[in-house]
């Protein structure tokens, strides 16, 4: 190297670099919202499971508070009804519009809702109240609500860091090119989706 | 004398002041605030501040749960209190859960808490237990063991004999066994930390070996100090230094005089070092060392109510 470089190479080196420096940084942030997309997506599917065991516990449920409280009809065709409307509202992540979302959180809160009045149901009925199955059955429904509320949690939360991510500098400009968009977090509005309100 | 008095005043004041927080209300424990016995002791895992249970039943609810984690893997935390702060255990076991990473890494993590002056007892699994305890099983335990005790004030008994249960049904899951691999990769942690310990020790024999003097006589390195004298100081810290050798395989002898520097112990560093590994692995000795949760998550999965 005792020769020195000329100054049109030199140029092209330092071109040559830079472009090496932008593909990098391009991939790896690229890369980054690629995996932080996933985990939102999965901890959605996640919630989506959720939803979809506590509908799967309905029959059962409904079954059991029948064998107990034969007149209490009109709140098993509301949490039916409640639920077939909840199970028919399904959307992958990527095309979970803000009013889509309120869409499914208002029948998941109206499910919750029915499901709420069925369980005070037994207030009425010691002999089903004192049911060991029924005892469980009402556990797996609360346990599954708490499911829901945590699996709820992790997507708003695995939402936030990639629509962080989407916004910050440079990797919108990334984000941008490869049309990655933020996501709508699953929020509860008003009076969507409370907790089963109990009446006496 | 009036400073006298004013002294014993004070002193008392100290004392008393130093039991008070003993006689004050029972503490609304925060996830935050509980201590977590299992960090200081992996043989404990009862969590029991305000002496809700006894000693013996601490004990027993201990052997249980240490059996339970060594042969499954299960890491069980329980919180045996007198208030929670929100009064709210099911949010109150969750954060600990997020706080610790209670469990291993197919998160088989457990959770029982009491709260006696709530009134309130929550069971929580974590993921990988949702399978073998599912909330029904947890609730017909509550049902059947824990609650009736619970009712009748029966602290310990509800407490033992809860754990002994959940650990009999997840005995009979032979699917969930306890992490054979960290032991291994414990085994080869060790392995390497000793190889690089023998290592050091070689190496450190061999600058010894190096650093001893060559006989010109008859080119072995057996050259030993037998006297050394100062001359004088060359700077604060440095003395010349004269030196009669004699080596100990032909017995040849020889002076020489170089500088040295003016340790506090007169010799080099070596010893010094040696000294402080001493302390190390005696601090180990004798006491049970702490344990370390596996980062394993929850999902909201158990039960829980009041009595």
């Amino acid at each position: 190297m005792s020769k020195t470089l000329s100054k049109g190479s030199i140029t092209l080196i330092a071109i040559g670099v830079v472009i090496l420096i932008l593909i990098g940084g391009t991939l790896t942030t690229y890369n980054g919202l690629v995996s932080k997309d996933e985990a939102a997506s999965t901890a959605w599917s996640n919630l989506q499971a959720q939803y979809q065991r506590r509908a799967d516990l309905v029959p059962n449920l409904v079954n059991t508070v029948k064998g107990y409280a034969k007149h209490e009809s009109e709140t098993f065709e509301n949490v039916v009804a409640a639920r077939a409307k909840a199970t028919q509202l399904s959307v992958d992540a990527d095309n979970l519009t803000p009013e889509r979302a309120r869409q499914i959180l208002q029948a998941q809160g109206d499910l919750s809702t029915a499901l709420g009045k069925l369980i005070a149901i037994s207030e009425s009925y010691p002999e089903l109240k004192a049911s060991e199955n029924f005892s469980e059955l009402q556990a797996q429904l609360e346990g599954t609500e708490n499911r829901i509320a945590e699996s709820r949690r992790l997507y708003n939360e695995s939402v936030q860091t990639f629509n962080t991510a989407v916004r910050r500098f440079p990797a919108n400009i990334v984000a941008g090119i490869f049309g990655f968009e933020k996501k709508s977090k699953f929020e509860a509005q008003e009076s969507a989706a409370n907790a089963p309100a109990v009446e006496f | 004398m009036i400073k006298k008095h004013a002294l014993i005043v004070l002193s008392l004041l100290f004392i008393v002041a130093a039991f008070l927080p003993l006689n004050s209300v029972a503490e609304k424990w925060k996830p935050e605030t509980l201590p977590m016995v299992f960090l200081q002791n992996d043989h404990r895992f009862v969590c029991n501040p305000d002496g809700v249970l006894s000693d013996s039943a601490v004990a027993r609810a201990d052997s249980i749960l240490y059996t339970l984690y060594k042969q499954q893997g299960v890491q069980t935390v329980v919180a045996a209190v007198k208030q929670l702060d929100g009064d709210d255990p099911y949010e109150f076991g969750m954060a600990l859960a997020r706080k610790y990473g209670i469990g291993n890494k197919q998160s088989t993590g457990l959770i029982v808490i009491l709260a006696t002056e709530d009134r309130s007892y929550q069971i929580l699994t974590g993921r990988g237990l949702e399978g073998t305890l599912p909330d029904a099983m947890v609730r017909r335990v509550e049902n059947r063991i824990m609650v009736p005790l619970l009712k009748n004030k029966d602290w310990d008994a509800a407490i033992v004999q809860t754990v002994d249960a959940l650990a009999k049904v997840i005995a009979g899951d032979t699917s969930i066994a306890s992490d054979d691999e960290e032991d291994e990769d414990f085994g080869v942690v060790m392995g390497l930390l000793a190889a690089v310990f023998v290592g050091i020790i070689l190496l450190m024999m061999l600058i010894g070996y190096a650093s001893i003097k060559k006989c010109p006589k008859c080119g072995k390195r057996a050259m030993q100090t037998v006297s050394k004298k100062r001359l004088n100081r060359i700077n604060s810290s440095t003395w010349l230094v004269s030196k009669t050798w004699k080596c100990s395989k032909c017995g040849h002898t020889m002076q020489t005089t170089e500088k040295e520097n003016d340790n506090i112990n007169g010799y080099s560093g070596g010893p010094v070092i040696f000294g402080g590994g001493g302390r190390g692995f005696g601090g180990g000795g004798g006491g049970f060392h702490g344990g370390s949760f596996g980062g394993g998550s929850f999902g909201g999965g158990g039960s829980g109510g009041r009595f």
